[in-house]
């Protein structure tokens, strides 16, 4: 597992060995963790991905679900941002974290190349330290293979200054760098933020490429669109700079989906979609719904085939950027209103 | 100032003066011209559902029977005054955090005590109490009522940490707070005049316990509406449904049968809350539950025992089928309400679950969420009242 890595993201699919190891990987996860299959006591012959077992994305917010198969070698638990109250705790494993490694660099190389560049990540080298790794540093780690060399430009993960001065010693010797930040970090300490002028000349030589990721809503509360967001971040780096926005969520880690030139989301070759009603659950195509994603590469825990609560919908005919296979239009969360009742928080 | 005098008989031959800044009569007059513009439209900020149990709460004979379950039979001709119940002053009003109906059925119920009302909302979100003051001052005439609200009732939207907060406990002879135990005693905490009269109304947990017998589509239905006001997050909803003295197979069927009729009752929830329910049954199921799905998501229905973990799920609702003593047994210490449909003497079964329980009310599941002047095992609205003696 998974076979399908062997050849670049965007390479022709193979949609039958595809499914064969999400079956495969289904009864694994339904012989070796009790609590999904009880989830999905019945699990029969299957056609289409449409009819895999899958787990909702809370669920990941509730229990710690694990496969216990034998020989697993358990890493550290993955945690996400908690932005929209508790966070998901996903169970990593050697196995599954080498290719999802893998994963996340091809395809990440597809949009950025394959030459390698010094990295800086608005986030605290202190953060990687724990039992627990943040989601957001775990995505900057995904670039980590794109990487000559890699700096944490920020004292605190919380938001503080970004040391500029160290940003302007690695530019300074480069013609390229790679930038990630989560979104709303992008924007607060660098966006919006005052550069010292050393740092803007220096920044005005070079190319750089804003990675960023972890959604819009913050942002969208301050009034900043996609366009401000990346005119700030164009306007005082050098020609050729670019700004790229993946998507991607902690129960699929491994898996990103940054956004080509037309803002679809192209799906890897090793990786499937659903789009389903949220009243019926029913398979739907060319029509918004929730947003389901598959991919052979958790066998560590269940976390294979995830129902988000991110609305999409499934693109028809192929993407005029040129990137085979399926592709999808990302419409956001599932809008919430606010709870009623009297119990209590 | 209180001048106009209310008379109740107090059972031993005198009677106790009520003094309020006006007649009773003429602000339960004035509900009721609110409960008929009420029955027109519902406004945006409520439900329907939220909005048809404000507009049965408002039903004036049920107003004037608060003063009487508090003091006694009104009385047109008083005997001897042996007391007068005289309002304390200030109350304020510390509301839940999440969109309540509890602030508008305070805010009438306190209405008919004269007493000054503040309410502190919370800071963020719809705050249903200004909603439904502003729309009861736009339905009447100039009358003493809208008079009151307009001048004796305010609503302030802040944070906890805000000053203000502890300027209005500073003022406040009565503090009632919704809240968290812990919110209730960071309330209880602020400097408050020696007095003062504290209530808590924190969250607690409700059930239905029905007999098989019982068991029919009218039930069934009732439990529903019960139940899809607000689901869990209403503190006097069923959390669990426990058949008594029946098989599991019985209660499966109960289940199924709640699930057909459902839609009848609920209808089509938002996105939200359709896959946050989505969840919930898987989270269920992984719990040991027999979970099932409603039409549209509206709810998870759910079978299993007394010892299967509770969901924290707002839509979830169990189906237990125990043993009485069982059922009284693992009644949690902070139950509010048994909702009971009994076949045979429910009086008995309500002294019984009362006597050997901490509950604090049992009544008929329909009226598992009337709230009245007493709660939570306390008289609060009698509690609004100095009661003075009179010599003689």
């Amino acid at each position: 597992v998974s076979s399908l890595l062997a050849q670049r993201p965007f390479a022709p699919r193979d949609d039958a060995t595809l499914l064969s190891e999400l079956v495969e990987l289904s009864r694994h996860h339904l012989a070796s963790c009790p609590a999904y299959a009880r989830i999905w006591p019945s699990f029969g012959k299957v056609s289409r991905v449409e009819e895999l077992p899958w787990l909702h994305v809370g669920l990941f917010k509730r229990l710690e679900l694990v496969s216990g198969a034998a020989g697993t070698r358990r890493e550290r638990i993955l945690r996400s941002s908690g932005t929209s109250g508790s966070a998901s705790k996903v169970r990593l494993d050697a196995a599954s974290s080498e290719l999802q490694a893998r994963s996340t660099a091809a395809i990440l190389a597809e949009f950025l190349g394959d030459e390698r560049r010094p990295l800086l990540v608005l986030d605290s080298a202190r953060a990687l330290v724990g039992t627990e790794l943040p989601a957001r540093l775990a995505a900057a780690m995904g670039l980590k293979p794109l990487a000559s060399d890699l700096r944490f430009i920020v004292e605190d993960s919380a938001s503080t200054p970004v040391r500029w001065e160290v940003v302007a010693d690695v530019v300074r010797g480069h013609r390229d760098v790679l930038v990630f930040g989560t979104t709303t970090s992008l924007w607060q300490v660098w966006g919006a933020a005052h550069i010292p002028d050393a740092a803007v000349e220096a920044l005005r030589g070079c190319r750089v490429h804003f990675v960023h990721s972890g959604g819009w809503k913050r942002l969208e509360a301050q009034r900043v669109d996609r366009a401000t967001f990346d005119a700030a971040l164009l306007a005082r780096t050098g020609e050729g700079s670019r700004v790229i926005d993946f998507y991607g969520l902690a129960e699929q880690v491994g898996i990103v989906f940054p956004a080509c030139e037309l803002g679809n989301r192209h799906v890897p070759r090793w990786v499937d979609l659903v789009v389903r009603d949220p009243y019926t659950l029913a398979p739907l195509d060319g029509e918004a719904g929730l947003l389901q994603l598959l991919n052979p590469l958790a066998l560590g825990a269940p976390y294979h085939s995830v129902l988000t609560e991110d609305l999409a919908r499934v693109g028809q005919g192929p993407c005029p950027c040129g990137r085979g296979g399926k592709h999808f239009e990302l419409l956001g969360r599932v809008p919430r209103a606010e709870a009623r009742g009297c119990g209590v928080a | 100032l209180p001048d106009v005098f209310h008379y109740h008989a107090r059972g031993d031959g005198k009677s106790v003066a009520l003094a309020l800044p006006f007649s009773l009569d003429e602000i339960v007059v004035g509900w009721g011209a609110v409960r008929d513009r009420a029955l027109r439209a519902v406004p945006p900020e409520f439900t329907r559902a939220e909005w048809a149990y404000l507009a049965l709460f408002l039903d004036p004979a049920a107003l004037r029977a608060v003063p009487e379950r508090a003091f006694g039979a009104g009385q047109a001709c008083p005997g001897e005054i042996a007391g007068v119940a005289r309002p304390r002053g200030q109350v304020a009003v510390w509301l839940p955090s999440n969109v309540s109906l509890l602030g508008p059925l305070t805010l009438v119920l306190l209405s008919l005590t004269g007493n000054p009302l503040t309410f502190k909302a919370a800071s963020e979100g719809a705050d249903l109490t200004s909603a439904f003051r502003a729309f009861a001052i736009s339905a009447l005439p100039a009358s003493p009522l809208r008079a009151y609200l307009e001048r004796e009732v305010s609503v302030v939207a802040m944070p906890r940490e805000d000053t203000r907060v502890a300027a209005l406990a500073r003022s406040a002879m009565v503090r009632v707070v919704f809240g968290s135990d812990a919110a209730a005693a960071a309330v209880h905490a602020l400097p408050h005049p020696v007095e003062s009269v504290g209530i808590s109304f924190v969250d607690r947990h409700s059930e239905a316990w029905i007999h098989p017998a019982r068991v029919d589509d009218a039930l069934l239905l009732t439990l529903a509406r019960v139940f899809s006001v607000y689901g869990q997050a209403g503190c006097t909803a069923p959390r669990r449904v426990v058949l008594l003295d029946a098989s599991p197979d019985e209660a499966g069927r109960l289940r199924d049968r709640l699930a057909e009729l459902w839609p009848s009752v609920a209808p089509r929830p938002p996105m939200h809350i359709a896959t946050q329910n989505v969840m919930a049954r898987q989270w269920a199921a992984a719990e040991g539950w027999d979970a099932v799905l409603s039409r549209d998501h509206a709810a998870v229905l759910a079978v299993g025992g007394l010892d299967h973990p509770p969901l924290d799920a707002p839509w979830f609702l169990g189906v237990c089928a125990a043993s009485s003593a069982a059922a009284l047994r693992q009644l949690p210490a902070h139950t509010q309400t048994v909702g009971l449909a009994w076949q045979g003497d429910a009086a008995a079964k309500a002294l019984e679950i009362l006597t050997r329980s901490r509950a604090r009310r049992v009544v008929p599941i329909e009226r598992m969420h009337h709230f009245l002047e007493i709660w939570d095992g306390s008289s609060f609205w009698r509690a609004a009242f100095e009661e003075l003696e009179v010599g003689s």
